[in-house]
């Protein structure tokens, strides 16, 4: 059940953390970041642009990425999505929107969280070296 | 289609905005789908499992509209509370007292959107070994699925909006309402 080193690894956004938290609680396997997709390569064939779903659910095939980012901030994201499915049809990549995070955070009472991605107009800086990702 | 509060609810127009589901088109959406279990369970006595609280308005309506014999028994989880949280995974806070060995067992549930409560029910009462188990949900939002999960019966597709009554809380209130609305963003929080 949940991450099988059960190895907490060094989350890029408390809102990972507490994702992850509650996929234990309900005995969710889960791997953190475990692929990378090149989105994008240069003349020379060098990967210009990647993607690192947040989190891959073995059980269910289903990699997720989370985003806490106001709508108008997560277009680039969403460009990038689209250009996985492009690239990788037969990857399901869900994404949890903000809307979506606060409302699972609610629904599973943790109402300050809930409140922070309320209050939040974006997110650290992320692996993907994209200043509008998390 | 949305509408309007009725006027009994007018108190409630800071909070909720619009009337998603009608009282009537909540009955009778219900009674299709007790016509459809009556039609399917026929001669199988099933056991309707409702995991508490939300469903018990729909699976008190649900049962009155099934004609055939049938039976309940009700189920109840930890939530993701803080003692909960320390004690690392979801627990059963109330089992059922029907043994489901060989049973034709349906699950009942208010509404579905992760899966993930839903998932470890079913894996708990599958290891119990029913003759059968599926899934009747009034309420479905495919936009939160985390874990896919087949449904034999589902009432309606609910878009990404905090919605509550008939069942559906938020922080434990709004249940009562006999229709289901939309909950303002300011009531959030």
């Amino acid at each position: 059940m949940s991450n099988p080193e059960r190895r907490v690894p060094a989350f890029a956004h408390p809102a990972e953390e507490m994702f992850a938290r509650i996929l234990d609680f309900y005995g969710v396997a889960w791997e953190y970041e475990p692929r990378t997709f090149p989105l994008e390569w240069d003349e020379q064939g060098n990967v210009t642009e990647a993607f690192t779903p947040d989190f891959y659910l073995p059980d269910q095939d289903l990699y997720v990425e989370l985003t806490t980012l106001r709508p108008r901030l997560a277009s680039h994201k969403n460009r990038r999505l689209r250009r996985m499915k492009e690239l990788y049809p037969d990857i399901n990549v869900k994404l949890f929107k903000r809307r979506e995070m606060r409302d699972l955070m609610l629904k599973y009472g943790l109402l300050q969280e809930a409140g922070r991605i309320q209050g939040t107009a974006a997110q650290p800086p992320s692996k993907d070296h994209d200043p509008e990702t998390a | 289609m949305t509408r309007k509060l009725p006027e009994a609810y007018a108190w409630l127009s800071d909070d909720v905005r619009e009337v998603l589901f009608s009282s009537e088109t909540l009955q009778q959406r219900v009674h299709e789908l007790g016509a459809a279990i009556s039609r399917d369970y026929a001669g199988r006595n099933p056991l309707l499992v409702g995991v508490l609280k939300g469903v018990v308005f729909f699976m008190a309506d649900l049962l009155r509209a099934i004609t055939v014999p049938v039976e309940v028994d009700f189920i109840a989880v930890s939530s993701y509370t803080p003692e909960a949280r320390a004690q690392g995974i979801v627990r059963l806070a109330k089992d059922l007292e029907t043994p489901l060995a060989g049973r034709h067992v349906l699950f009942v549930e208010d509404v579905i959107d992760t899966g993930l409560t839903l998932s470890y029910l079913l894996r708990n009462l599958r290891a119990r070994q029913p003759a059968s188990l599926e899934v009747c949900a009034l309420f479905d939002k495919p936009a939160h699925r985390l874990i896919n999960i087949p449904l034999r019966y589902k009432g309606f597709d609910l878009p990404d909006r905090f919605v509550v009554g008939y069942g559906l809380d938020y922080q434990e209130r709004y249940r009562h309402l006999p229709f289901v609305g939309v909950l303002r963003a300011q009531a959030l929080i």
